[in-house]
């Protein structure tokens, strides 16, 4: 049993669209982001229980939190993205901050330090990064003696330097990554602590709002019992632990800061005349600005709830779907942001409409968290095993999914969703059979492309789902025809995309490949797709009306 | 003390728009809302409860099984207790078949000393549901109050009128019908009482559990047709003048003349 209803995850994304729309208004967010402020009195706020304490969704209920589900963090994610990006990275950053706590911390540490974070307005930072470990951890630098005394080890001291770190500056409480003599540990260090200082706020190209900054750790002692888990060594598999669930918080950015752009530039398309018509009414502007971006962002939202309700659902890890996920949601965030600037012209490209800011804060979601070039190589690890491991048979059993949905439900795309399955599971094997994933190019590339095929085939199990998730906002018709469009293009994408970077890196011919990929098949189900487009197009005015 | 709030689930008008050609309203996109109003009267009984060590305050809604939200809202910002009235039955009721199974839901949760509405809901803007439950209580009924206080067995309220307002005594039990100012911002749950809200006692009830007479409720026991819906013209731009209470006067003047109001 969930902690929380959906009724009661609506009311709180009320509670919070309401706080944001009385004192975050654009003006003030626009303000701050011009003086690269952080504006601590609103973070404050938000963690004060009684106004709304946000950060209760993350501390389980026995320590004082509402112990929310992944689904329930997705959706406040997404939430506080569409009102701003900073100030939702600020919240993230003590989300994440808690994170080796909750998966490695002692059951006292818990109750001490949750209880505190809970009801004490606490800031919290993760600081993991430096300046030779990013992804990499391996050459952290940051140490952890120990300090002993009769021979007992009653603390350790702390020297190093971390950057980039989100609430670095302001942050009551650190988690902090070190190396400690029995390997990377996760420590909890203080703002107060002796030694420990953190650097100016970084310049940013935008969630400027958020407070980024380095931090220096110069013989910093750190209690005994502040060590997460009370064992050393622990701290990359507690990282670890959590990626998929916090890679999916990311995309949740991804797609509330893209839908926010999304929907800024349908409501002006529809009040912007030229050539005596709305261009909401004009193909040329709708299909290639609007839907593409409806189309990628609801397939978006398909898969991250797919993958939100597998995690609540028990399963664990899913670091190579959480990866998708991020993927996928942020890099069409992105593109969404961008065409949205695009949408709105000479208005886009100014600072007193949104499009702009959400431009420069999106951008961040493509790094933070795992740049998406990593996601790439984690999305082709993972299923790169499983492809092995099923001997070739990973995406053909996706593919009979599809077309056993097909067969139940004609009209949501999933019989072109599994040529495209199937053209996958063919490159694959010619990947393996010639070798081709020595080339990184080869195995990023792929990454890219299982993303692609994985979300279409879960934006086809909701259009052809009874009861969608009212989370899209729009329709059974027009989430059919998004999922035949996304359905598609994967297609399209997988066989053309996967057939040249075969070709382009294998040094023997690939001409069976070729004549595998149902290529004539997946041309004759683009048959329909413009008048799918018009459908969306359509549906987006009807749905997200100019105010 | 016992109070009792009527409240309702209404779309959000601000951003219903009328189809022109159809008449009818464009539903598509729109979050459904608790009514201001409504909400207001909620946060006058809550502050009445504050006051009043012991009191109790429930909710009580007719609508679908969605309006569970707004019970919700409701126990999260402090209600003790929420019934919803949902019923195929009360489907198409209009305002006099409405507080016919209100009035019968707020009997059958027994002894109330203070039953408060809003005003009107912004989805009809009838104001009639809130009196006509008085009606068919036979209690007194203030209509219009800004505010409401008890002492005792006596309800002071502050009535608006027109250019202003009146204070208005009662004896308990009494029903006021509440309007909101002009600027008011509804209050909204932190997150933990949203949580709390989940264990708060919540009954539906049928139209059997109520005892309705059926065919007093729906479209059968609604006197009120809807003939049309349209949206009225677009009202032209308004001018505003500026200046001294004399050159105003004279300004008035001359536009009566020119408009042919006055005679020349």
């Amino acid at each position: 049993m969930p902690n929380l209803d959906a009724v009661s995850r609506e009311l709180m994304l009320d509670s919070l669209r309401e706080y944001a729309k009385r004192r975050l208004p654009f003006d003030y967010l626009r303000e701050n982001d011009e003086k690269n402020r952080f504006p601590e009195e609103i973070l404050r706020e938000m963690y004060d229980i009684d106004v709304m304490g946000i950060h209760l969704l993350l501390i389980p209920k026995e320590y004082g939190g509402l112990g929310g589900s992944t689904f329930d963090i997705y959706r406040v994610c997404e939430a506080l993205a569409r009102i701003d990006l900073g100030v939702a990275t600020s919240v993230f950053a003590t989300f994440l901050g808690t994170d080796p706590l909750k998966v490695g911390g002692t059951e006292e540490q818990k109750k001490k330090w949750m209880s505190r974070i809970a009801n004490e307005k606490l800031l919290v930072a993760y600081a993991a990064t430096e300046a030779d470990a990013g992804s990499d951890l391996v050459n952290l630098r940051t140490r952890a003696e120990h300090i002993t005394k009769n021979g007992k080890l009653v603390g350790y001291k702390i020297n190093g330097n971390k950057q980039w770190i989100s609430n670095g500056g302001v942050a009551d409480i650190l988690t902090v990554l070190a190396l400690a003599p029995g390997g990377p540990s996760w420590f909890i260090v203080e703002k107060t602590a002796e030694g420990f200082s953190a650097n100016k706020h970084e310049d940013k190209h935008g969630i400027r709002l958020s407070n980024t900054a380095g931090l220096s750790f110069d013989d910093v002692i750190v209690p005994a019992d502040q060590l997460i888990g009370e064992a050393e060594g622990q701290g990359l598999s507690q990282a670890q632990a959590v990626f998929g669930y916090t890679r999916l918080m990311v995309a949740a950015f991804g797609l509330g800061a893209g839908w926010e752009a999304l929907e800024t530039a349908i409501r002006y398309s529809q009040q912007r005349i030229q050539a005596g018509g709305q261009l909401s009414e004009k193909q040329g502007y709708t299909h290639k600005l609007l839907v593409p971006h409806a189309v990628r962002l609801t397939a978006a939202r398909a898969y991250i709830e797919e993958v939100a309700n597998k995690l609540d659902g028990g399963d664990h890890g899913l670091q190579t779907e959480g990866a998708i996920g991020k993927y996928y949601a942020t890099e069409a965030g992105n593109k969404a942001a961008e065409d949205s600037i695009q949408a709105l012209g000479g208005y886009g490209y100014t600072r007193d409409f949104s499009p702009e800011k959400i431009k420069r804060d999106v951008k961040i979601t493509c790094i933070y968290e795992g740049t998406n070039e990593i996601m790439e190589m984690t999305i082709c690890r993972g299923r790169w095993q499983e492809h092995l491991k099923s001997r070739g048979g990973y995406y053909a059993a996706i593919a009979s999914e599809m077309d056993a949905l097909h067969a139940s439900s004609p009209d949501v795309g999933a019989d072109a969703c599994a040529c495209g399955l199937r053209a996958l599971g063919r490159v694959l094997e010619e990947c393996r059979v010639q070798k081709l994933t020595r080339h990184q190019h080869v195995m990023f590339s792929l990454g890219s492309l299982i993303a692609e095929a994985e979300v279409a085939a879960a934006m086809c199990r909701v259009a052809a789902s009874k009861n969608p998730s009212p989370t899209h906002r729009l329709d059974r018709d027009a989430l059919k025809a998004i999922a035949r469009v996304s359905a598609r293009e994967s297609a399209f994408n997988l066989a053309s995309k996967g057939l040249k970077l075969v070709t382009g890196s294998a040094p023997a011919g690939v001409g069976a490949l070729a004549e595998g990929m149902e290529l004539p098949q997946i041309e004759a189900k683009q048959h329909g797709n413009t008048a799918d487009m018009d459908l969306i197009a359509a549906k987006l005015n009807e749905y997200f009306k100019a105010k | 003390m016992r109070i009792a709030v009527c409240i309702k689930q209404v779309p959000d008008s601000t951003r219903v728009k009328v189809d022109p050609q159809t008449g009818t309203l464009i539903r598509a996109g729109v979050p459904s809302i608790l009514n201001p109003y409504d909400h207001y009267a909620l946060e006058q009984a809550l502050k009445l409860k504050k006051h009043h060590a012991g009191a109790e305050l429930i909710v009580l809604s007719m609508g679908p099984p969605q309006a569970v939200s707004i019970m919700r809202l409701a126990l999260a910002l402090g209600a003790d207790k929420g019934i919803l009235l949902s019923d195929r039955a009360f489907a198409g009721s209009d305002t006099w078949a409405t507080s016919y199974a209100l009035a019968l839901g707020l009997r059958k949760i027994g002894h109330i000393d203070l039953v408060l509405c809003g005003q009107m809901a912004i989805d009809g803007d009838t104001a009639q549901t809130g009196p006509a439950i008085a009606q068919q209580l036979r209690i007194p009924q203030i209509t219009f109050c800004d505010s409401v206080s008890v002492s005792g067995r006596k309800l002071t309220a502050k009535q608006h009128i027109d250019g202003g307002h009146q204070v208005v005594e009662a004896a308990l039990p009494v029903l006021c019908t509440m309007t909101m100012p002009h600027d008011y911002q509804p209050a909204y749950p932190a997150f933990l009482k949203i949580m709390q809200a989940q264990d708060k006692p919540f009954e539906t009830w049928t139209a059997q559990d109520i005892g309705a007479d059926t065919s007093c409720l729906g479209l059968e026991g609604s006197p009120t047709r809807v003939d049309r819906i349209f949206a009225p013209p677009a009202r032209e731009k308004g001018e505003v003048f500026e200046g001294g209470a004399a050159e105003l006067a004279q300004k008035l003047l001359e536009i009566l003349r020119q408009e042919n109001v006055l005679k020349p």
